[in-house]
């Protein structure tokens, strides 16, 4: 049904149009801000925050957490309560919990965060 | 890694953390204080050096990594990510005495070194205390020391630490012994083995006549009845009828004997018990209540939580007037068996919106009523929209605010505990500003009951429209349900991170692992309109459900049950549950 959504915006396609005229210096730094101009917008605009309890509340509720914390559970009553690190932990879910995230999610987001970068640019 | 001070579970400090304590005086997060950044009031503790500040990596100039650490030594800041590189690791071992960091969005310790979160009881007092208190305050507290006594100045007046008492197993006295032997009759023998042999039902399920609209205490008194920590008491003779109207010098027959309820309860479990299986007209009863409750006494309907609520009181009541027992803290349970099963203590959190202040007091409950969500719900797809088990789940709805499918209990738990804004017309006076300001109210379980009875508030009364109604709508609830996520301690947690708290006090043992899992046994359901309902409770017995409609008991399937419209629901302390089905022996 889906395809997967990415958060990193894409920089070429074959299937893009070609690029419009070459325009103003002011015009072209507002062009395909990079990964770090967004996150900064984001921090500083109190966005970031806003995204991230969204987030945390969603996660919850489709019961990722939860989810996560029985993987966590396991892996610490196989290794052993001393001897188990938040690096451990972080190291072993990421790539499951990253797998998992619904797609809608991913969508909602992402449909959040065009929409603060569209009513924001200059 | 970790010892208990106190019963409570305290981690120990790695090395790294030790010597960073040592070596830099009584202050070593004095720094950090100033860094802890609380927006807006009530939100989560982030370390910024300055409010507006973005972090970034030292090394490699990256800000949108998500573990970025602080170093608490020279405040610079490193990403960490294991597997690609860390560059707080490459700090850390560069420059010893660097192994300490912060989690510069959580505000939580690390050591570099050992790749772990470390905990401090100073530093997490200070977030605690910055989370709780105006985030722009300018006066410099001096150390620790202030910080400890303000935060320990918070616990709430009203609640006292629980005096323990020691095992002593009962043994009947003299009186008890006497009475014993008089008036009590054995429960199987060979005069009424037939009559328990001849059914399938289990032991004590005996119909209630319906004595005209009586259903309302009928349903009330089935689930009573099966309650296993009141059961256990009545069966075992801890409230003997005959002993304690000769305590209380009663006359029998006059106007001046005085009634206990607790009496007509054990009246009313000698009788169900018996053996014999004919329904059984609770009247003596219902003239009891009706003379503890004189404002309900009438033939019309009544309202099945009402009578229960009455009912505990009464069962209180009697006891209070005993001057021993109402020294007893609120909500302990040690004044009367009612309290004992269904007392639990709610904590409730009002926070100032404008500086942050929190005022927490306690009150003790009987049982939790609880609203149904204002908006209906989205239609179809219940079951696969609340599906925790998949991992390629998705969600059928996008929108933030918008609810899936039915309504639940633990969606209602959920709702319970939320922390809710309150209008600008409840302002609460704030003990900080000294006026009213708009507050942010929050509740949660501080101590679970050992029976936790769950009311749904299906009938509104509206004095302003007069009129009442009854909201119909479905709501699913679950047979087994864990307390643990809507405990003081989850709440706090999911407010200030993972800490170690200051005013833990006995914190740790309302939160005991064992004692969080509760398990349906009963369940009143209404059918009908308001003034013209019925009250049937289901009960569950071994994993068995059992309808008992008045003087009908009959054993149905699960499924009516979950379909059934839920009013109140009991849920008993797992442990309790369990044991009781091991007891079911004569089918």
């Amino acid at each position: 049904m889906s395809h997967s959504h990415k958060l990193v915006i894409k920089r070429s396609s074959m299937s893009r149009p070609p690029p419009p005229p070459p325009t103003t210096n002011k015009d072209q730094q507002h062009q395909n801000p990079s990964l770090q101009e967004i996150n900064i917008k984001l921090i500083q605009s109190g966005e970031k925050e806003r995204l991230k309890e969204l987030l945390r509340e969603r996660l919850l509720e489709c019961g990722w957490i939860d989810e996560m914390k029985a993987l966590c559970r396991a892996f610490t009553r196989k290794k052993g309560r001393n001897n188990v690190t938040v690096d451990d932990l972080v190291h072993v879910i990421s790539p499951k919990g990253r797998a998992s995230v619904p797609n809608s999610m991913k969508a909602e987001l992402l449909q959040r965060i065009r929409a603060f970068l569209a009513s924001t640019a200059d | 890694m970790s010892s208990k001070i106190n019963g409570h579970v305290s981690p120990q400090p790695c090395p790294h953390l030790l010597v960073f304590r040592s070596r830099n005086g009584p202050k070593p997060f004095r720094a950090l204080q100033d860094c802890i950044r609380v927006k807006p009031p009530g939100g989560r503790a982030a370390i910024r050096r300055e409010p507006t500040e973005v972090p970034r990596c030292g090394t490699c100039e990256e800000s949108s990594r998500s573990r970025l650490y602080a170093c608490v030594a020279c405040a610079a800041v490193f990403c960490h990510a294991p597997l690609l590189h860390s560059h707080a690791s490459d700090h850390s071992l560069s420059i010893p005495g660097h192994e300490i960091a912060v989690d510069v969005d959580r505000a939580e310790l690390f050591c570099c070194a050992c790749g772990d979160q470390v905990y401090d009881r100073d530093f997490d007092a200070a977030v605690v205390l910055a989370q709780t208190v105006n985030a722009t305050a300018t006066t410099s507290t001096s150390g620790s020391t202030a910080m400890q006594c303000s935060v320990a100045g918070s616990q709430p007046e009203n609640l006292r630490k629980r005096r323990r008492v020691d095992y002593r197993p009962w043994e009947p006295d003299s009186g008890e012994h006497i009475s014993r032997g008089n008036q009590s009759i054995p429960l199987l023998d060979a005069t009424n083995a037939s009559l328990v042999s001849s059914t399938q039902q289990p032991w004590g399920f005996r119909g209630l006549n319906n004595l005209g609209n009586t259903c309302f205490m009928n349903s009330i008194l089935q689930a009573l009845l099966h309650t296993p920590p009141l059961r256990n008491y009545f069966l075992g003779d801890r409230h003997n009828r005959y002993y304690c109207q000769q305590k209380n010098g009663a006359i029998n027959g006059t106007k001046n004997s005085r009634l206990c309820l607790a009496c007509d309860m054990d009246a009313l479990f000698s009788a169900v018990f018996s053996g014999d299986r004919t329904p059984y007209s609770p009247a003596k009863f219902l003239y009891s209540w009706w003379q503890h409750a004189a404002n309900l006494a009438s033939y019309e309907q009544q309202d099945a939580h009402e009578f229960f609520i009455s009912m505990l009181e009464g069962i209180h009541e009697k006891v209070e007037k005993d001057k021993r027992k109402s020294q007893s803290p609120a909500g302990s349970g040690d004044c009367c068996i009612a309290h004992r099963v269904f007392s639990g203590i709610l904590r409730s959190d009002v926070m100032c919106m404008v500086c942050g202040f929190t005022s927490t007091t306690y009150d003790p409950c009987v049982d939790i009523s609880l609203d149904l969500e204002p908006n209906q719900g989205g239609s179809g797809k219940s079951s696969s929209a609340k599906s925790l088990n998949s991992f390629n789940f998705e969600a059928d709805c996008m929108r933030p605010n918008q609810n899936c499918g039915i309504s639940t209990l633990k969606g209602c738990l959920e709702r319970f505990t939320r922390a809710e804004k309150l209008g600008s017309d409840q302002k609460l006076f704030c003990q900080k500003c000294q006026v009213r300001q708009e507050s942010l109210k929050q509740m949660s379980i501080r101590k679970l009951p050992l029976v936790s009875c769950f009311h749904v508030k299906r009938f509104e009364h509206s004095s302003i429209r007069k009129m009442s109604r009854k909201v119909d709508r479905y709501l699913q609830f679950p047979f087994s349900l864990d307390m643990a996520p809507y405990l003081s301690s989850s709440i706090l947690r999911s407010r200030f991170g993972n800490r170690i708290f200051p005013f833990d006090g006995d914190e740790q043992d309302a939160s005991n692992d064992l004692s969080t899992e509760f398990e349906l046994f009963a369940v009143v359901t209404h059918s009908g309109r308001l003034d013209a309902g019925h009250y049937v409770t289901y009960l569950r017995l071994s994993n068995q459900w059992y309808k008992c409609d008045d003087a009908w008991i009959t054993q149905v399937n699960e499924s009516i049950v979950r379909a059934a419209q839920g009013y109140m629901m009991f849920y008993v302390q797992k442990v309790l549950y369990y044991k009781e089905s091991e007891n079911q022996g004569t089918s």
